[in-house]
């Protein structure tokens, strides 16, 4: 499939196991947060105010549990011979190319949700904070193969700042 | 440069953090400098110019009811601040020495905390000679060492000439020559850092500056601003708003005229050998250079005002300077490449920091008309193109906007498409840079058109030509063969290179005077 934000290359798709990941860090970390924000706000404020937050929390992160499946569908990332394409986006559709030359580093990471699932995340940095090289939900040995191949052709390819 | 064998022993004998570069056998005594023995005086005269000035401002009447402490306790208050100022001044200067010479540049600082920072020449990005009004008197000056980390290294203060003198020296070095230490100090222009040598490029006289900031659109919102207030307390027959609100409107309009004039009066851009240069400041004198490969991205812009005027004004982003600068009074440097000037004028400041690029010959698009649902004011105006060099957007409704990246300057590439400009069928994209603040962007973009760029888009992130910043060889087989591997399909393309090369004629002689490898100081 050729269109605007996958042009043809080998694209890559994340495992099935990421959607599982997703929704159970969207559960913790969107509730969590909810709650604190709410508690807050009780406080704070008023205690309705804070039952209308918890209920928007609460809907909010169902509704990104829901869509969980389909947004890890849509994420692609695709190493062509010079820069990296990583696309991903429900409502709004992003491409991003990031040429191996510009990658000044990689990280892999892994919270703990990913790593009792075996998933790691790895983001490439360059000199551009709006860069947002970010690939989530890879198998742990899948993103160290990525990272030592990035680095590679990166050096390979290294352009000036 | 005084002889000073260091009799009181300050001087550590070698820095052995630092020094690990030069072989250990026992140099001979370094001819060491102190800054000029006035500094202390002029540290605590700035001080008190700065207090007198901000206290003053609180006595102005600006429409508020403000209680001040009696006069004899504000004069005591700030007759101590301006003495510990110049104690605390007269303890660095006495502490601080700095060498620069054949083998090393280095500067030592601190009483209680000694400090001793040495610098690779190599890794000079430029220099910036700063005279402050208090300093400007004196004939004194600041030389400001940027290294490209976020601290820039201030000597303060030098004579005028010295300054001078070392901040050419280390320029050249900085460019990898094996230069005379400067020992001499070159007579110098009060009012300008000019030599016979310097090609001048640009020069704005005030009279533009007037001119252009009296038409500016800030100008105009602050008159708006204060004729609204008035216009108000008039509706409700209140009439003390006029002189409340007329009062600060007028000393703001002349505070905001005198900044843009005495802070860019004089702006001049010429070229050295080792070098751009910006030299700029009525009562404080900056000269400051030019690290044209350090340049990411620049922004034309132009108040309704200006369009009849044909003036425009660029603002450039540098990496590790920060923000673009907003206060053109500030001393220091400023991120305004050209504060007014005609088209002429903004070409051949352009062409100097990347020789390679010409904007005029980059086709814009614009923007379809479908794109004015989102963007109703500016959608007649959105409109972006490239070349091989240059990516260019243009924005705006009443104040026009051009943004400006060479492609090599770009990281990464991003297409945006929202809900709307889905069902639209616009595109967004973005460039992105190592600098954050000119945020390059094209929006409401015909997605064919983006489909059918996006290809060549990306492949001209990663050329692997000369910088954009280098001027054109004279003569060079290898470019122009590589010039016609990464050209674009279009025919159109390859006439306009020829044109481009034909231009390039004064550009040719420099490129001989420079080495091949020019460092990433310019």
């Amino acid at each position: 499939m050729t269109d605007l934000f996958t042009p043809a290359a080998h694209w890559q798709r994340l495992p099935d196991r990421y959607v599982t990941v997703r929704r159970l860090g969207a559960l913790t970390y969107n509730l969590i947060s909810a709650a604190i924000a709410a508690v807050a706000v009780g406080f704070l404020l008023d205690w309705r105010w804070a039952g209308a937050l918890a209920v928007a929390g609460l809907g909010w992160t169902g509704w990104r549990v829901i869509r969980a499946g389909r947004w890890v569908r849509t994420f692609g990332y695709a190493e062509r011979d010079e820069d990296l394409l990583i696309t991903h986006g429900l409502w709004n559709n992003r491409l991003t190319a990031i040429p191996y030359g510009r990658m000044l580093s990689v990280n892999v990471e892994s919270g703990p949700i990913d790593r009792a699932w075996g998933l790691a995340r790895v983001e490439l940095v360059t000199a551009s904070v709006q860069s947002a090289g970010h690939i989530p939900g890879l198998q742990q040995e899948d993103a160290a193969a990525l990272r030592d191949r990035l680095i590679a052709t990166g050096e390979a390819q290294a352009l000036p700042l | 440069m005084t002889a000073d064998p260091d009799p009181v022993g300050f001087l550590p004998p070698d820095a052995p953090a630092t020094d690990d570069v030069t072989p250990p056998t026992p140099t001979p005594m370094k001819l060491t400098e102190r800054p000029h023995p006035l500094t202390p005086f002029i540290r605590g005269w700035v001080v008190l110019l700065a207090l007198v000035i901000s206290i003053g401002r609180e006595f102005l009447p600006n429409g508020e009811e403000r209680t001040l402490p009696p006069l004899e306790i504000i004069l005591l208050g700030v007759a101590a601040l301006a003495l510990a100022a110049g104690v605390a001044g007269y303890i660095s200067w006495r502490f601080t020495r700095f060498v620069i010479d054949a083998d090393e540049l280095r500067i030592d600082t601190g009483a209680i905390f000694r400090r001793s920072m040495r610098v690779a020449f190599d890794k000079v990005q430029a220099i910036d000679v700063v005279q402050p009004f208090a300093a400007r008197i004196f004939g004194l000056a600041e030389l400001q060492i940027d290294v490209g980390s976020q601290e820039r290294s201030k000597l303060r203060y030098l004579s005028l000439g010295r300054a001078y003198a070392l901040r050419d020296y280390l320029l050249t070095r900085a460019r990898g020559y094996q230069a005379e230490a400067a020992t001499t100090t070159s007579s110098v222009s009060v009012l300008t850092d000019l030599h016979e040598t310097d090609e001048v490029l640009v020069q704005v006289p005030p009279q533009t500056l007037v001119l252009a900031a009296v038409t500016s659109h800030e100008f105009w919102l602050i008159v708006l601003g204060g004729v609204l207030f008035v216009g108000v307390g008039l509706a409700v027959g209140q009439w003390w708003v006029l002189l409340a609100a007329g009062i600060p409107t007028i000393s703001g309009l002349f505070g905001f005229v005198s900044r843009r004039v005495t802070g860019q009066f004089n702006y001049t851009l010429s070229r050295r050998e080792h070098g751009l240069r910006i030299s700029r400041g009525l009562t404080s004198l900056t000269s400051q250079s030019l690290p044209a490969r350090r340049i990411q991205a620049a922004q034309l812009s132009q108040s309704p005002v200006w369009r009849l005027l044909g003036l425009y004004r660029i603002d450039i982003e540098v990496i590790g300077w920060g923000a673009v600068t907003d206060n053109e009074d500030a001393s220091g440097v400023s991120t305004i490449l050209l504060p007014a000037g005609t088209f002429e004028q903004v070409r051949v400041a352009l062409a100097a920091i990347w020789p390679r690029a010409d904007f005029t010959t980059v086709e814009l698009s614009p923007a379809p008309q479908r794109a004015r649902w989102l963007h109703p004011f500016s959608g007649p105006f959105l409109r972006w193109g490239h070349d091989q060099y240059l990516v260019v957007a243009q924005h705006g409704w009443l104040v026009r906007r051009w943004q400006l990246v060479p492609h090599t300057r770009v990281q990464s590439v991003r297409i945006t498409q929202g809900l709307l400009s889905r069902r639209l069928g616009l595109a967004d994209l973005e460039f992105h840079t190592a600098g954050m603040h000119i945020a390059a962007h094209a929006s409401g973009v015909d997605a064919g058109v983006v489909l059918e760029r996006q290809t060549e888009l990306m492949a001209l992130l990663h050329l692997h030509g000369p910088d954009v910043s280098e001027p054109f060889p004279a003569t060079n087989p290898d470019l122009s063969e590589a010039q016609a591997a990464i050209a674009t399909p279009d025919s159109d393309k390859s006439g306009l290179e020829g044109e481009r090369r034909g231009q390039a004629g004064p550009d040719a002689l420099r490129a001989d005077q420079a080495e091949a490898t020019i460092s990433s100081t310019e």
